[in-house]
Formats: C-alpha cells, sequence, structure tokens
C-alpha cells in the first residue's frame, strides 16, 4: 500500500515543487500552478488519479508573464514623450498651459541586457518612461514620462490623489507597472543590488513596528544592506535621535518618526532620495530642518525628489518642478521659470468702476470682477490704466499691480485636474480642490 | 542640529555576491524577529505553560484507575500537551511575522531594502523556522523525559535509547517549526493577522478534525495527508493502521509548509505590496 500512494505523491509534490522553485529563482509567476495544485488534491484521494489528471487533464492557459505586461524598452529619444500632449483635451485648459521641457536623452541608454550594468555617466538619474498604473478601473497614473537630474531639489507636485505616491512606489518597485517603465540609473529598482546604496526612500514615517526601538529598527534596516552599528549610531546622530534611539517606536511624536524615516533613508548614504510628503504634520522647526536639509544634500550632487501637494511647501525647497494631475504630466519645469510665466493683473478701485471698465475694454484689456469689489485687469500695465483713468478724469481708489503667487499658478495649473472636487467639497477653503471657476487670483 | 553628512554620496553599487547578500537578509529577519519583546516573551510563555501542561497530562495519566487502556503509547502520551497546545502559539508567532509588517506598513520599507521578495520569505521563513526549531526540540525532549518519568513508576517509561525514540522525538521538534513555517507564508499570503490566524490553524489543527467526520475509509484516507495525522504517526512507537509509513507521515508535515511557502512565493513575486 505505502508505495502505491508514495510514487504517484512523490511524483507530483516532487514536479510541483521544482516547478515552483524554477519560477521563484527568475522571479516570475510559476505557471500551471494550479494544475499541479489540483493534481496534489486528487493524488490525496486517488493515488494514481493525480497522475493521470497531469497526463490527460486539460491544462488551462498559463498567466501572461510580467515581463510582456512591464517590457523593458531602451529609451528611445526621438519619440516624444506621451504625457506631452495638452492635459485632458475633454477639459477647457484652465490657464495658458505650460510648455512641457522635451525629456534630455540620457548619456546612455540602457539596452535589456545590460541591465545589470551600470551607465558610468547618466545625467539623468531617475527616469519614468510613459508610465501607466491601472488598479482595476481605476487609471491611477497615466502615460506619465519625466526625468530627474541630480543637484537639485525636485518636487513632485499634484492634488490630492493625482498618483504621486503610485508613482514613486512603482519607481520604488512595490508597485509593477501595468505599462511603461520607471528606471533609477538605467536599472529597475528590483535588479539593483544592496539598493539601499543607491536609492534612499520615505515613503510613510508612521510606517515603523510600535515594538521596536529606533536603535534596531535602524540596526535592522542597516543590516539589510550589509552596514553596521557605525553608521547607524551616524544617521542617529545626524537626525538628533540619538537621546531617543532606546525608546520604542510607539512613544515617538510624529516628528520623531518623520526623522526617524529621514534617518532611515540615509542609512546607506545613498546618492538618490525619494521623500513622499516627508514635511507632513511636521512642526515649523521640523520643516525648516528637513529644507535645510534636503538642500545640503542636493548640494552634495545627490538627487533627491520631493513629493507635495502644498505649493507653499516647495516653493521654498524646490529647484525644479515636476507637476501632475490626474495621473497626466501637467508642467516639467524650473520653478523659477513657473512662476515668471505665472499671470499677472492689476487691481483697481474706482467709485465709477463701469465706466472705466468700458475705458478698459474699448483700451484693449480684459476686465474681470475682482472678489474685493474691484476690477482685476489683464492686458494692461498699472502705468497705463493709471492715465487713461486721468485722461477721462475717473477718480482712482486703488490701483494695484499683482504677481500670482507660486500657489496660485499652481492652483491655475492643477484645478482642472484635481480629483474630487466634482464629487466632494473642498475641506480646506483655497486648498487645490478648490474648483476652477474664478481663476482664484486673490 | 547638528548635521554631518559624508561628503561624497554613495558611487554606485556594492560588490555583494548571492551568499552575502542571503546573509544580508537573514541578518535583517533576525534582528527584526529578536527586538520586538513580544516575540521573546511568547515563546518563553509557550514553553513553561506547555512543560506544566505536559506534566499534568503524565500525571493523570499515571494515575487513571483501573485497567489501562489497551494501547498505551508512553511516546505519543508525551507529546499530547505539547500537540494540543504549543502549536497554537507558535503558529501564531510565524503569522505575526508578516502580518504585522503589513498592518504597520514596514512591509514596503523591507522590500525597499530587500527588493527580491523571494529572499524575504525565505528569510523569515528561516529565521522564524529556526527559532522555532530551537523552542521545539528542547521542548520535546523535556516534555519526553518529563512524562517518562512521572509515568515509568507506575506503567512504566521508555529510555530516550529506546528504538525508534530519538527519532521521533527530534521529529516532535521539526513539526513545530513546520507549524511556524506554514503560520509565515499564511501570513505572506492573506495579510491580515485575523485571517492568516484562522488559515494556519485550519491547516495545522482543522482539516485533522474536519477529516475525522468525513464517513468510511475516507476519514483516513484524507487524514492521513493532515499535518496533526502524520505527526501522530511520527511520534507513536506502533504504527497506526490506515495512515501513511512513519517515514511518508514525516515527508507528509514537511510538505504542508514547503508547499505553503511556494504559494507565498508565487503570490508575494507577482503582487503589489
Amino acid at each position: 500500500m505505502p508505495s502505491a500512494v508514495a510514487i504517484p505523491l512523490l511524483v507530483v509534490v516532487i514536479g510541483f515543487v521544482a516547478g515552483c522553485l524554477t519560477a521563484v529563482a527568475r522571479d516570475a509567476p510559476p505557471r500551471y500552478l494550479p494544475k499541479w495544485a489540483w493534481a496534489l488534491v486528487i493524488c490525496a484521494a486517488v493515488p494514481w488519479g493525480g497522475l493521470a489528471y497531469l497526463a490527460f487533464g486539460r491544462t488551462r492557459k498559463p498567466g501572461i508573464p510580467l515581463e510582456t505586461l512591464a517590457p523593458i524598452q531602451p529609451y528611445d529619444p526621438g519619440e516624444p514623450p506621451a504625457a506631452a500632449s495638452p492635459p485632458a483635451p475633454a477639459q477647457p485648459p484652465p490657464a495658458p498651459s505650460l510648455p512641457v521641457q522635451p525629456l534630455q536623452a540620457p548619456a546612455q541608454s540602457a539596452p535589456p541586457l545590460l541591465l545589470h550594468r551600470r551607465p558610468s555617466v547618466s545625467a539623468v538619474v531617475i527616469e519614468v518612461n510613459g508610465l501607466t498604473k491601472r488598479f482595476g478601473p481605476v487609471t491611477a497614473v497615466d502615460g506619465l514620462s519625466f526625468a530627474v537630474q541630480p543637484g537639485k531639489v525636485t518636487g513632485f507636485l499634484g492634488p490630492n490623489g493625482a498618483g504621486k505616491t503610485t508613482t514613486m512606489r512603482v519607481i520604488l518597485g512595490l508597485d509593477s507597472p501595468t505599462v511603461g517603465t520607471a528606471l533609477i540609473a538605467g536599472q529597475r529598482y528590483r535588479d539593483i543590488i544592496r539598493p539601499l546604496h543607491e536609492v534612499g526612500s520615505l515613503l510613510d514615517a508612521t510606517a515603523v513596528h510600535r515594538g521596536r526601538t529606533a536603535w534596531f529598527h535602524l540596526l535592522a534596516l542597516a543590516r539589510s544592506n550589509g552596514i553596521g552599528q557605525q553608521r547607524t549610531r551616524e544617521v542617529l546622530r545626524m537626525t538628533g535621535l540619538e537621546a531617543v534611539a532606546g525608546r520604542r517606536v510607539g512613544e515617538f511624536s510624529l516628528g520623531m518618526k518623520q526623522r526617524l524615516g529621514i534617518a532611515a533613508a540615509l542609512i546607506a548614504n545613498p546618492a538618490v532620495l525619494l521623500l513622499d510628503e516627508p514635511v507632513n504634520g511636521l512642526d515649523l522647526e521640523g520643516v525648516r530642518w528637513i529644507r535645510q536639509l534636503l538642500t545640503r544634500l542636493a548640494a552634495e550632487g545627490r538627487t533627491v525628489l520631493v513629493s507635495s501637494h502644498l505649493m507653499s511647501e516647495m516653493a521654498m525647497i524646490a529647484d525644479h518642478l515636476i507637476i501632475i494631475g490626474r495621473g497626466r504630466l501637467l508642467a516639467d519645469t524650473p520653478a523659477a521659470e513657473f512662476v515668471s510665466r505665472a499671470r499677472r493683473d492689476v487691481l483697481v478701485k474706482s467709485p465709477r468702476a463701469a465706466e472705466l471698465a468700458l475705458l478698459l475694454t474699448a483700451g484693449g484689456a480684459t476686465v474681470s470682477p475682482d472678489d474685493s469689489g474691484g476690477l482685476a485687469i489683464t492686458g494692461m500695465d498699472a502705468p497705463g490704466i493709471g492715465e487713461l483713468a486721468a485722461a477721462h478724469g475717473i477718480p482712482v481708489h486703488e490701483l494695484v499691480p499683482r504677481h500670482a503667487s507660486l500657489e496660485d499658478a499652481y492652483l491655475d495649473l492643477t484645478s482642472g485636474s484635481a480629483d474630487y472636487h466634482s464629487l466632494t467639497p473642498p475641506l480646506r477653503p483655497g486648498g487645490p480642490a478648490e474648483p476652477a471657476e474664478g481663476a482664484a487670483i486673490r | 542640529m547638528t548635521t554631518t553628512l559624508q561628503a561624497a554620496p554613495s558611487s554606485g553599487r556594492v560588490a555583494a555576491s548571492r551568499l552575502a547578500r542571503a546573509g544580508d537578509a537573514l541578518a535583517f529577519e533576525w534582528t527584526k524577529l529578536q527586538s520586538v519583546r513580544s516575540n521573546r516573551w511568547t515563546l518563553i510563555a509557550a514553553v513553561i505553560v506547555t512543560l506544566g501542561i505536559t506534566v499534568i497530562v503524565a500525571e493523570s495519566i499515571a494515575s487513571a484507575p483501573g485497567p489501562r487502556p489497551a494501547p498505551f503509547d508512553p511516546l505519543t502520551a508525551s507529546f499530547l500537551g505539547y500537540a494540543e497546545y504549543t502549536v497554537l502559539p507558535v503558529t501564531v508567532l510565524g503569522v505575526l511575522v508578516f502580518t504585522s509588517e503589513y498592518a504597520s506598513g514596514l512591509i514596503r520599507t523591507t522590500f525597499t531594502a530587500v527588493p527580491r521578495r523571494g529572499s524575504v520569505l525565505a528569510a523569515k521563513a528561516l529565521v522564524t523556522g529556526a527559532a522555532a526549531l530551537v523552542a521545539g526540540e528542547l521542548l520535546a525532549v523535556t516534555c519526553f523525559l518529563l512524562t517518562q518519568a512521572i509515568v515509568s513508576g507506575r506503567r512504566g517509561g521508555l529510555p530516550l535509547s529506546h528504538p525508534g525514540v530519538p527519532g521521533a522525538v527530534l521529529a516532535a521538534g521539526l513539526a513545530l517549526a513546520a507549524c511556524a513555517v506554514v503560520g509565515v507564508a499564511a501570513g505572506a499570503i492573506i495579510r491580515h493577522t485575523a485571517g492568516a490566524i484562522a488559515a494556519a490553524l485550519t491547516v495545522v489543527y482543522l482539516l485533522a478534525v474536519l477529516c475525522m467526520f468525513l464517513p468510511g475509509p475516507w476519514n483516513t484516507r484524507f487524514g492521513r495527508f493532515t499535518m496533526p495525522f502524520a505527526a501522530y504517526q511520527v511520534v507513536s512507537l506502533h504504527q497506526r493502521a490506515g495512515l501513511l509509513s512513519p517515514g511518508l507521515s514525516l515527508l507528509v508535515v514537511i510538505a504542508w509548509p514547503v508547499i505553503a511557502l511556494l504559494a507565498a512565493a508565487a503570490v508575494l513575486t507577482r503582487r503589489d505590496a
């Protein structure tokens, strides 16, 4: 009896294990898994039945291998980036859309066979190419392409739900892209050996085990990439957590957890940093600390990508801006250029406003009522308006030239693509989810 | 805030052999496992409670009045408390190795530190399995000696050198490691603590109970492939009819965690973290 059971069972188990092991070794989903599993079940009841099922049973089509879903394409500089087309053509463009900078070709493209070799000199460190990520029916990222250069702090901006975190997770190999690639120095994150030496990341500072001390949290991470206790002590000192290293993380405030997260990102002294909303929930002192830290890290020649949904934050830090909305690229531009392209207007208040408005319109200016009761005028500068009013004897009580702040320019750009605003009212008045109507320049 | 950073960013990839990287992953998981107090206390408490239960069970068997039940097996009797109780906390410990990371979000940090998910799974299973194996072997030997000491005067015990006994005692310790690894795999597949515990306990306990309720020859025909039945056969002095041979039974005990791990590897590598 034992051999009658043992032989088919052993055959099935060994076959199943071998199939799975090869699949795991290739880091790909195993094929024919359901069939082997069923064979095992049948074998348990009817010893030779499992073998018979394997031999004669119907074979399901194997699942599509991951490689065909996410092809590793060499970068093609000739092809215009997919997101360079005007964003969301169905909607009226809210503001004169900013020109999207063409992607720079990296010094060396990465042919698929040489993925493990790092390009020796590359102007582009993080390269996202035609990235699309769908979660069931929801498209979180839609044909996104951009590149991040070293030596700068690059701000990654977008309203809530724009796809920032998803993009970062794809870059970090946590989610696999539906279409497209996200490469770091020419490699997929998953192919980087001891990746903390290349890329430090902070996705969620609260993602720590409450019962572990800060010291052991960092030490475990250090050991995962072949680093020892000395560097762990160094990053603790660097982030000012030395005194609390022996305390369990559950007792930490949010600010301390953020520092711990930064320490974890810096543990292996990486050349690339990806930080997702690092200043969320920090006090003023913490915000300033992170701001200085990021500026210094970029000055050392590192690549720093910082995401945020708040423009005001980025205005203080970023040298370069990548703005997305609904998973599409809206702008990829130096921060200074972004604000200089922003809209300007002049606020005029007059007791004879209607009369003045007619004159200005006749003079070629565009007049719209302002929230404060005055007129917002574009197409004519303040001296011109003043002289026109004086020439017609109209008294002017206020004449204020206004520059749109970075924040306003950002609102103009993203208001058309902010998620949720048609579904739920904005929680914060003036937040990024505010509707576009009225082109809020305040 | 004195912020002193190293002057130059890392120049690039650090050379590391496959072996070194495997060592990294193991050191990572070991540091995480031993640095949470609840893990240590769970194991220590499990050991103490098991010893207590074993003493009670042995005492009640030894002092049972009347004629002894027909097939008295002092070997199996040694592991009654062990099988009924210890498996539970150890399996839960294995489950928590993954689900605690999923619950806190730490799993993403883990996968960014070691991007090959198969390595993470293997390291977790090895480290947890090794901890459970050490605890299991210590317990198995102690439980056996305790029970024999209590039983020997009244019903006749066995020496550790009795043929077949050393292997059975070692196998009993191994079974505990197998339960822990089943827990690890269940945690990796299901991600939520409650569901993963239910699934793992189904494999290590409930499947056998279900099989016992099947009619006719089917109860043992299926039952012999469940972990409790197989483990029972391994630690029996005399073979039970209808079950697999002790060697094959040991194979069954090992096959469950191996299959669970392979399923977990398949799921982990294709799923978004």
